[in-house]
């Protein structure tokens, strides 16, 4: 079994130990902050990186084909022949970033052709609190919709 | 990882398909070392052409440009300059903070 495979399989287990609970009251100020992750990786490796990704209590991910912008002359000069890329969406609380990005940046340096770039921008706002909980994964006793 | 200590932005440019290489080298120019293009598709009606005069092209490219805070202005209207809304490739172009950074070294 390969080792992301490991990691997706305990999934379930790993989400529903780590869920937080979100405070009775919390104004219109949200209690967790939520920043958008883009993640830049080689086409055959979106996969692995969504599964590490998902594992940090990520709900709502996303994925668009794309290519890097590399000149004919110097993807003839290096001996590549593939731009193929994704682009990966992912929505992030804040409190797991750092774990999170330290992750990547161990796996972008050691996993062959495993090389990518991410970039996190933070929401400044949302609307819908079952949304809200939905992408916090937390626990909420609060009426949703609001 | 970094915590933008640097001071990135990431700019995004949206202009019709095909462009993509012109910004590029626009913003090459300016600068910037790479981007990451992603294929796309506008939403702008007939309204819009018929007020505004511009054409709709549907299929659109997302151009997405990690750029030094330092230097975004010049790519920003490097961008402008060569796929803006008066030039055939009718793009817009704006930028975003980004808080962290992964894989730039």
């Amino acid at each position: 079994m390969p080792f992301w495979g490991k990691i997706k399989n305990e999934l379930p287990q790993i989400k529903a130990e780590k869920r937080v609970q979100l405070p009775e009251k919390t104004g219109s100020q949200a209690p967790f902050a939520l920043e958008l992750l883009i993640t830049i990786v080689e086409k055959s490796k979106a996969e692995f990186y969504m599964d590490i990704i998902q594992s940090f209590e990520v709900n709502f991910q996303f994925s668009a084909p794309a290519h890097g912008t590399a000149k004919a002359e110097i993807l003839d000069y290096l001996g590549i022949t593939d731009t193929d890329k994704t682009v990966i969406f992912s929505v992030v609380r804040e409190d797991r970033l750092d774990e999170l990005t330290y992750t990547l940046e161990t796996k972008f340096r050691t996993v062959r052709n495993g090389k990518g770039v991410s970039v996190s921008v933070p929401f400044t706002s949302m609307i819908g609190t079952s949304v809200y909980t939905f992408l916090c994964n937390a626990e909420s006793s609060l009426n949703g919709g609001e | 990882m970094s915590e933008n200590e640097k001071g990135y932005e990431v700019i995004f440019c949206i202009i019709n398909s095909g462009f993509s290489e012109t910004v590029m080298d626009a913003a090459r120019e300016a600068g910037a070392r790479g981007g990451t293009v992603i294929r796309a598709r506008g939403t702008a009606g007939k309204e819009a052409e018929e007020k505004f005069g511009i054409i709709i092209h549907p299929d659109k490219e997302v151009l997405m440009i990690l750029v030094p805070k330092d230097i975004k202005d010049a790519v920003l209207e490097a961008v402008y300059k060569s796929a803006g809304l008066g030039t055939a490739g009718q793009g817009i172009a704006f930028s975003m903070a980004v808080n962290r950074t992964v894989g730039l070294q």
